[in-house]
């Protein structure tokens, strides 16, 4: 083949090229999204995870353990982000991926922290799985004694998730002995043990826990709850006037503004997302139906009276 | 239509089997054997899943080593054996050549893959005594595995135009590897609240083939059904991806100066 012609053939093929790629790129990426949707269905509820010993992956690694437990951790939070608020979903593989992670890499302090949030939460946020949340946290403490901030996260679950005051006390007691510890450790290993059960203590710790971390996960879990608290403080003080009200007029209000009209209450009765609380059946105030707010099971109307 | 590419493709193939290439072969069916005489032992309730697993695992991973290995030296060797300049010298074109080289190699891979599944089959009849209508889905996976190493040759083709086996090796692993885990990357896009590694994040899914999307072994261990129009999708993806990439490939070769 001459020069000339091998240029021109060359110059076709260039062309070619650069015309049909990029159509047949798009093609393919139009393909993925059905394949995508296919799949998704096909792997609903499929959480198998391959290795499940944390110890034969250590192994297994070849000395390259704290990479792995890196990229385990991303996985951990992936797993947990693209489930959280899903309606239905599981979190099976969550303790396995977070026993793995910790086991491949015992000093990795956010597994611990962070993992015992995600443990713990409620369905649908999470597992509600606040034992599986001490466990590893008391393994954190067992590997990392001097971090006192551990404590402070078992002194959490006690307290908000399994209602233990006694232990939850302990626990910040415990962690306020460390030299580099807060003040406010001693704080709260007191009012805890003296006033665990009440909203406004729940709002300290998760305030606290707000306060201790700038992921944007775990603030924004915080949020909710501090949010959710707030809300559950301000329909308890409503409740409080709706029975003044009967108390005044042998009768319960049918609707805010016959509370407002009695001076019973005044400003702007809003849930923290700026939702108007409704008054419901027999007086009892309730979140705006449109409120994105969830209350905690412990929280609900029917615990006002 | 040129019949150039078929005889390319022949030769090629010819060339694997005169390699000792389907040796590999022997290593599969000693493997299923053994599989087969020890799962037994060792494994109770599972012997079936266990064979499946390991076998198209096995077909898999042989095929991509094969896939590769043989496809990253196509060019190179012929290049650097001096054939290339002798059978350029004839009235065929560059990219006719590289077709027919895609061809030879994907004729071998589909002969061996065969083989092996013929092996897979065999061992399955003698731990279970008999076949199940879901080992169906083992064909099914056999396919998807094909169409996988179709684009892999593809890949190391493309990638052995214009660099060393030893880089082309690696860039086709690289590729492969990101491919596998492209649910990841994907996971990353979907998570992050950074628009800008979300938008990055999502253009490297949809650029990278996808070969997580051809692993159904999982599937066919299990004996579940894969739908018909994953099937197709696949096919047509697998198709489309080779076609892009032999054009890139024939492009970059076209302008590659050989003396």
């Amino acid at each position: 083949m001459s020069r000339r012609s091998q240029n021109k053939s060359h110059t076709r093929a260039v062309w070619l090229a650069l015309l049909a790629v990029p159509v047949l790129f798009v093609m393919c990426a139009a393909l993925q999204v059905r394949i995508d949707a296919e799949t998704r269905s096909m792997n609903q509820g499929n959480e198998e995870l391959l290795l499940r010993s944390g110890r034969l992956l250590k192994n297994l690694s070849l000395g390259y353990e704290p990479l792995l437990a890196d990229i385990y951790w991303t996985r951990v939070v992936q797993y947990y982000g693209t489930r959280a608020r899903k309606p239905g979903a599981t979190y099976e593989s969550l303790w396995p991926l977070l026993d793995i992670t910790t086991a491949l890499d015992p000093k990795l302090m956010i597994a611990y922290r962070f993992g015992a949030v995600f443990l713990s939460e409620r369905p649908p946020v999470g597992p509600g799985r606040a034992d599986l949340a001490v466990d590893l946290v008391k393994r954190g403490i067992a590997e990392n004694p001097d971090e006192w901030r551990l404590y402070q996260d078992l002194g959490f679950l006690y307290s908000i998730h399994l209602k233990d005051y006694q232990k939850a006390s302990e626990a910040y007691l415990e962690g306020s002995k460390n030299p580099n510890a807060q003040v406010w450790m001693k704080v709260m290993a007191a009012r805890v043990a003296e006033t665990g059960n009440q909203l406004e203590t729940s709002r300290l710790i998760w305030i606290a826990v707000y306060s201790s971390t700038k992921d944007d996960l775990i603030r924004r879990r915080a949020t909710q709850h501090i949010h959710s608290l707030d809300a559950a403080l301000g329909l308890k003080k409503l409740n409080e006037s709706s029975e003044d009200y009967w108390r005044k007029f042998g009768r319960f209000p049918s609707s805010m503004q016959e509370l407002r009209d009695a001076g019973l209450v005044g400003g702007a009765l809003e849930d923290p997302e700026g939702y108007p609380y409704v008054m419901g059946p027999n007086g009892v105030p309730q979140l705006n139906p449109k409120s994105p707010i969830v209350l905690d099971p412990d929280q609900g109307p029917d615990k006002l009276r | 239509m040129s019949v150039l590419p078929g005889v390319v493709a022949i030769n090629t193939f010819r060339e694997a089997v005169r390699d000792r290439v389907l040796y590999n072969l022997i290593f599969f069916a000693l493997m299923m054997i053994g599989a087969a005489i020890l799962v037994g032992q060792i494994s109770i309730g599972i012997e079936r899943m266990v064979i499946v697993n390991l076998g198209l695992s096995a077909i898999s991973a042989i095929g991509i080593i094969m896939a590769i290995f043989i496809g990253v030296g196509l060019v190179y060797k012929e290049m650097e054996k001096r054939t290339l300049y002798s059978l350029l010298s004839k009235p065929i074109r560059r990219w006719e050549f590289l077709v027919g080289k895609f061809g030879g190699l994907l004729l071998t891979l589909v002969v061996n893959t065969s083989l092996m599944t013929l092996g897979l089959g065999l061992a399955l009849y003698c731990v279970g005594g008999k076949f199940e209508r879901t080992d169906a889905t083992i064909l099914v996976a056999v396919y998807f595995i094909l169409l996988e190493l179709a684009l892999v040759t593809a890949l190391a083709l493309f990638f052995s135009c214009f660099t060393s086996p030893m880089l082309s090796t690696l860039y086709t692993l690289g590729i492969y590897v990101a491919g596998v885990f492209a649910p990841g990357i994907q996971g990353v896009s979907q998570f992050t609240q950074n628009w800008a590694l979300r938008a990055v994040t999502r253009f490297i899914y949809y650029l990278l083939p996808n070969f997580h999307d051809f692993g159904v072994i999982a599937a066919a261990a299990h004996g579940d059904r894969v739908p018909l129009a994953l099937i197709w999708h696949n096919t047509l993806y697998a198709a489309l991806y080779v076609a892009l990439i032999l054009l890139a490939a024939s492009a970059v070769f076209s302008g590659r100066n050989l003396k």
